[in-house]
């Protein structure tokens, strides 16, 4: 029986068993090892991602708004959509950085044009049945509906970059579901809809805003910050120019909240961070480490 | 010391088999053989586990009629027990109760209502928790309300007191830079224990070929993912090495598609779920067993394959550095490099047959033993029986010191527990109570179980 206390369970030793080491207690213990603190600009600049998406649900809504008062004119809408679609593509074929080549390219431009050309033909034979869609429900539900759905897209949407030079990454399951909400919010309202070309410029338009802007928004992640501040004011200033002459108040609470997700966020994360208190030690579940 | 009453209370006790159960059992049975009364109160086992029974040597197992919502643990809903536990430890004259694991709601329940008899707390926690998820974060804040009540803790290892003092709260901190912790006194650690005659090593077998024994339930938390990465590479360079895999898990189509994939059907044999009985044999087929749990607060089942003569391979993880010395068993950081080369240097070590299974057995046999389990844990009643008692207003304030949220929401169960005391106490008066009475001599009774234990070793 040695004197000498060890950290061995299999050995008598001559210590009480509540016997500590002074000063030894809990050494192992580490504070805050994987922390690396937030600034300010960069999560404004983060931030912005979500002020995108949230601005193209409300020039959505607007836009609907006004179709349904018809002031807006079907056909503009579809020129409108046709006209973001080709900006946009240019913009994604320009963004390109998995650095395929040309032949690859090529393949890839043909397919993007041959679904786009189905997806419009489907959409225009499924605009009669989406019209009469949610005919026997009030539009109270439409609306509550609608809300809840553009909720859930707006708190499920992937707003994470693209990491430079990878090939694309597989949407996550979070980010479908998303696409999903904000499809079915489309096509819910668009039943509200009195004509059939309505219906169509409605839903060819959710597409844009939702299905393909996100992809897109992804990889404007990689430009340079002045390039999506560009971006991010010209979508907010258009969502609160087409929302002010429809509602003031709801223009007045949109600011507000705009204003609340990309600047009093981020100063709250930054202000929490005081609070933060990680715990490491031998107890921790390992992660194992396997060469793939 | 003299004899006492102790009331083991877990949800965790047979007839559901693991680690806690047998440890309770085995406490409990060392405990009586020390002169002691012991009962054990865990909840029922419909349709045929219910009410009383009466299990070797002379333990008396009280099954509570709660259900259990998920692994065998019950709802904790902080009253419901209360009327039970009062009258079971009245009719009993308890004097202490001892609750085990952290998950056990109705061992919590226990120490929270026995202070209103008068009853001392011991708690023991098995377990290892980390702080980072959200069943941690929860059954933490559950844990640290109730051991603001208890008299002393045991825990199974160095480790796992460390872990155990900072998830409860049962430390002091220092203004110095940096911090020092100091743990509460009455923080105690008592490992587990085997029973080695269980364990014997079979006769050496010839050293041709080397068998790996891996025996555990397969699933992420035990590094299943380590050996699927490992197991190839240790068949490829050491082609007189055979894997012997018993257990039943999530992960056993890793294992399998593995096995597929690299040819080994003929050198890795997979033995599907092992019963507790038959541990023993099949460790002793092997003579090397290998661990990659990620996590392990004791690791009871590395001990008894060291028993059962194994050089033991193992990952560097929670208390298992601390369960045997060091020429017994090789250390691997869980990475699969790593792994491989502890393996590599634990065949080296085998066959050059500087193992020698027969005096590992009677090394073990010296370092844990379940009487001196008993006798430590005897020790810890004592000082529990003998610290000054907690009055409510001082329980009142160190429930208020658990948070701004907690700490009122937890003051208001306690208030409301008294208050459900003095009701039973009006409704169901001690005095109209059929007490326990012992009609047998506690001396003829010790004698007869140590005479059953002589006939279990030989």
């Amino acid at each position: 029986m040695s004197k000498e206390w060890e950290k061995v369970l299999w050995k008598k030793q001559a210590q009480p068993d509540n016997y500590v080491v002074p000063g030894s207690f809990l050494r192992s213990l580490r504070r805050n090892a994987n922390f690396r603190p937030y600034t300010y600009w960069p999560l404004v600049l983060l931030s912005c991602t979500i002020t995108q998406h949230l601005a193209t649900i409300f020039i959505f809504v607007s836009v609907f708004v006004r179709l349904k008062q018809q002031s807006l004119h079907p056909p503009t809408l579809i020129w409108v959509s046709i006209a973001c679609f080709s900006t946009g593509y240019l913009f994604w074929e320009l963004l390109d950085t998995t650095g395929a080549n040309g032949e690859h390219r090529r393949a890839s431009r043909i397919k993007t044009v041959k679904s786009s050309i189905l997806i419009f033909l489907a959409l225009m034979s499924l605009s009669p049945v989406l019209k009469t869609l949610t005919a026997a429900t009030s539009s109270d539900s439409i609306w509550a509906l609608s809300a809840v759905l553009f909720g859930v897209s707006a708190l499920l949407a992937d707003y994470s970059a693209i990491s430079r030079g990878s090939p694309e990454v597989h949407e996550r399951l979070t980010s479908v579901l998303s696409i999903n909400a904000a499809i079915s919010a489309s096509v819910v309202l668009a039943s509200r809809l009195a004509d059939d070309l309505a219906v169509f410029a409605l839903v060819l338009f959710s597409v844009q805003a939702f299905a393909l802007f996100p992809r897109l928004r992804r990889r404007l992640g990689l430009c340079h910050p002045a390039i999506r501040l560009a971006v991010t004011i010209a979508l907010f200033s258009l969502s609160v120019v087409t929302t002010w002459s429809l509602s003031l108040t709801v223009t007045r609470i949109y600011s507000a909240v705009q204003l609340g997700v990309t600047f009093v966020a981020p100063a709250f994360l930054v202000w929490a961070q005081n609070f933060k208190n990680e715990i490491r030690g031998p107890w921790d579940v390992a992660v194992p480490k396997v060469n793939l | 010391m003299n004899p006492i009453s102790i009331a083991m209370i877990t949800d965790f006790f047979h007839p559901a088999v693991g680690g806690v159960e047998n440890h309770v059992y085995m406490l409990s049975a060392n405990l009586i053989r020390r002169g002691h009364k012991v009962i054990v109160i865990t909840h029922s086992h419909p349709p045929d586990r219910v009410g009383i029974r009466w299990l070797v040597p002379s333990l008396k197992v009280y099954y509570i009629p709660f259900v259990p919502i998920a692994s065998s643990a019950t709802l904790p809903d902080f009253f419901t027990f209360l009327p039970y536990l009062r009258t079971i430890l009245i009719r009993e004259h308890i004097h202490l109760i001892h609750a085990h694991a952290s998950l056990s709601a109705l061992g919590h329940e226990g120490i929270l209502h026995s202070h209103l008899l008068g009853v001392r707390s011991v708690f023991t926690d098995h377990s290892l928790f980390g702080f980072d998820d959200a069943a941690s974060i929860l059954t933490n804040k559950l844990m640290i309300g109730t051991l603001k009540h208890v008299d002393a803790v045991i825990c199974v290892s160095h480790t796992g007191r460390e872990n155990t003092a900072l998830r409860g709260g049962l430390y002091d901190i220092t203004e110095s830079d940096p911090p020092d912790f100091r743990v509460h006194e009455n923080v105690y650690v008592i490992p587990n224990a085997l029973i080695p005659e269980r364990f014997k090593p079979s006769p050496p077998k010839s050293s041709e070929t080397i068998t790996i024994v891996f025996l555990s339930r397969l699933v992420y938390r035990k590094g299943i993912d380590l050996l699927v990465a490992a197991a190839p590479r240790i068949c490829h360079k050491f082609p007189n090495v055979r894997f012997i895999i018993g257990g039943a898990g999530p992960k056993l189509i890793d294992i399998l598609q593995m096995r597929e994939k690299h040819l080994l059907q003929d050198r890795i044999k997979l033995l599907g779920p092992v019963r507790h009985t038959d541990v023993c044999s099949v460790l002793t087929q092997g003579s090397i067993y290998m661990s990659t749990a990620l996590t392990e607060s004791f690791g009871i089942a590395i001990l008894e394959a060291a028993c059962a003569g194994l050089y033991v391979v193992s990952t560097r993880v929670g208390g298992v550095p601390e369960i045997l010395p060091k020429d017994m068993i090789s250390f691997a950081n869980p990475d699969e490099d790593d792994v491989c080369r502890a393996i590599g240097e634990a065949i080296r070590i085998v066959s050059e047959g500087k193992h020698d299974p027969i005096l590992a057995h009677e090394r073990i046999k010296t370092f844990y033993d379940w009487e001196q389990v008993a006798e430590r844990t005897e020790a810890v009643y004592d000082a529990a029986l003998k610290a000054p008692a907690i009055d409510l207003w001082e329980r009142m304030q160190r429930t208020m010191s658990l948070g701004v949220f907690a700490g009122p929401i937890y003051t208001i169960m306690l208030i409301v527990d008294c208050l459900f005391f003095l009701f039973l106490e009006w409704w169901m008066p001690r005095e109209d109570m059929h007490f326990v009475r012992a009609h047998w001599n506690q001396d003829t009774f010790v004698e007869v179980g140590r005479r059953l234990l002589g006939d279990v070793r030989r």
